[in-house]
């Protein structure tokens, strides 16, 4: 069965630190250039995203994202290149058509912060097994019963994409279309996800009581097999984090009081 | 009947409930995908878990749908749009339990309902983080008309939110009103909270 989630398994800087320092260094990356607000600061937040993902050897697992989202910034820099409400000066012109120098720095500042958050949250999830960042946060008090609806849906989709292939095989033998028209395409959707999502809500009960059976009600603390410590490298990895948000906030302090 | 609107059981049977809803959400998306339907239908999933568990439910299955997917797929840009999937639970899920799930006629009343509170939420979202697109190329077409034609920024963006949910939720409710029809009553009634149990 295919997993669903994107971790690469390998042996990394990052692989190595925490799951809680490598969440802060998301909060971190979306912190500190938005405090600082200037646009150096979102560049040189998603070069040094972009730089350690390099380090990682993590380049060729986060293209898929950077391809992902490169219409969507297009298309940010087209619409408010053309209309961005402060348009004064014109950069260039295609034909007719003219583009703004504001609507080209507006498009560049929310293309910049998105691919720095981008490159942050990608080294989170290329290093992080969902199923260990779950345990983590049950450990310092999440409540377990949410915890595993979290850690199933990373079971229950590959065995519902399973089921599913069988169906699609199933439905076409008895001469259902998957392809043509529109109209033929959208009909072919309720006998492709009926059956699936029929049978799957039917399984709900039996593995309720499988669970409960398991003692999953239980109002006992909960033991577990693995306890991961913050090591000595976490804990400088998240000084110097915290150090980089209190600095941010004084360098947007200082600005503040310098402009006044 | 108002007192039970919230009313939540946090049994087992609703805990597992809530990760299979999630699964119907990814499947609906793929298989519009695999189709090549001009359409998300990503949220069938967190109907269906409103309609049997209520608007609290809903919230969740839509809360950790988007979680889950932003995990699973890297695609960023999708996460704030949690804000929507909670709003379509809570309302379904208050749809269904003042009875508007139990007809056609209803049904497509609160598909209606649906429309109006995700664009509601979702178009200040789209304005304040993208400046107004949708990142839907057919939308955002309309978007960059209506701009140049020199309609205000929050009426274009409304238009291009507007015109893709109205198709898409409102299949959404459709199938999920099918679907919950079609379910046996020893499913469904794990999940009513309306039952009172009698001893003897």
């Amino acid at each position: 069965m295919k997993s669903i989630s994107l971790y690469v398994d390998k042996n990394s800087v990052f692989h190595n630190l925490h799951s809680f320092t490598k969440l802060f260094y998301l909060l971190t990356m979306i912190l500190v250039p938005a405090i600082a607000g200037n646009i150096w600061g979102f560049a040189a937040a998603a070069a040094f995203s972009f730089l350690m993902l390099i380090i990682c050897g993590l380049l060729k697992k986060a293209m898929p994202f950077l391809i992902f989202t490169i219409t969507i910034v297009l298309i940010i820099f087209i619409v408010q290149g053309l209309t961005y409400p402060g348009n004064e000066s014109v950069m260039f012109s295609l034909g007719k058509v003219e583009f703004y120098k504001e609507g080209i720095m507006y498009a560049l500042r929310i293309g910049l912060n998105f691919w720095n958050i981008l490159f942050a949250f990608a080294l989170l999830i290329l290093t992080t097994k969902p199923k260990d960042m779950v345990e983590d946060c049950e450990q310092i008090g999440l409540s377990p019963r949410f915890g595993y609806i979290i850690a199933s849906v990373f079971q229950i989709i590959p065995q519902m994409t399973g089921t599913m292939s069988t169906i699609t095989d199933a439905q076409r033998s008895r001469g259902m279309e998957t392809e043509g028209k529109l109209l033929t395409r959208a009909k072919a959707f309720i006998p492709l996800m009926a059956p699936v999502v029929m049978s799957s809500l039917i399984n709900t009960k039996e593995r309720a009581m499988a669970l409960e059976i398991r003692g999953f009600n239980a109002d006992i603390k909960k033991t577990y097999l693995y306890t991961r410590k913050l090591k000595t490298s976490d804990k400088v990895c998240l000084f110097l984090m915290g150090l980089s948000i209190l600095s941010s906030i004084a360098f947007r302090v200082v600005k503040w009081l310098i402009l006044k | 009947m108002k007192k039970n609107l919230f009313k939540t059981k946090f049994n087992t049977a609703v805990i597992v409930l809530i990760p299979v809803c999630i699964g119907i959400n990814f499947l609906g998306k793929f298989i519009a995908a695999q189709l090549k339907l001009p359409l998300w239908l990503d949220c069938i999933g967190t109907c269906i878990g409103a309609v049997l568990g209520g608007p609290v439910i809903g919230a969740i299955c839509g809360a950790v749908n988007n979680l889950v997917y932003t995990i699973t797929t890297g695609d960023v840009q999708s996460w704030p749009y949690f804000l929507t999937s909670i709003g379509i639970g809570l309302t379904v899920g208050i749809m269904a339990r003042l009875g508007n799930m139990e007809k056609f006629g209803k049904a497509l009343v609160t598909a209606f309902v649906v429309v109006v509170v995700a664009v509601a939420i979702s178009t200040p979202i789209n304005v304040i983080l993208w400046g107004g697109t949708t990142g839907v190329v057919f939308g955002d077409a309309v978007f960059t008309f209506l701009r140049e034609k020199g309609v205000g920024l929050w009426l274009a963006s409304l238009c291009d939110e507007a015109l893709i949910d109205l198709i898409d939720k409102f299949l959404t409710i459709v199938i999920t009103f099918f679907i919950v029809k079609a379910l046996p009553k020893t499913i469904t009634s794990v999940y009513s909270v309306g039952d009172e149990i009698k001893n003897l």
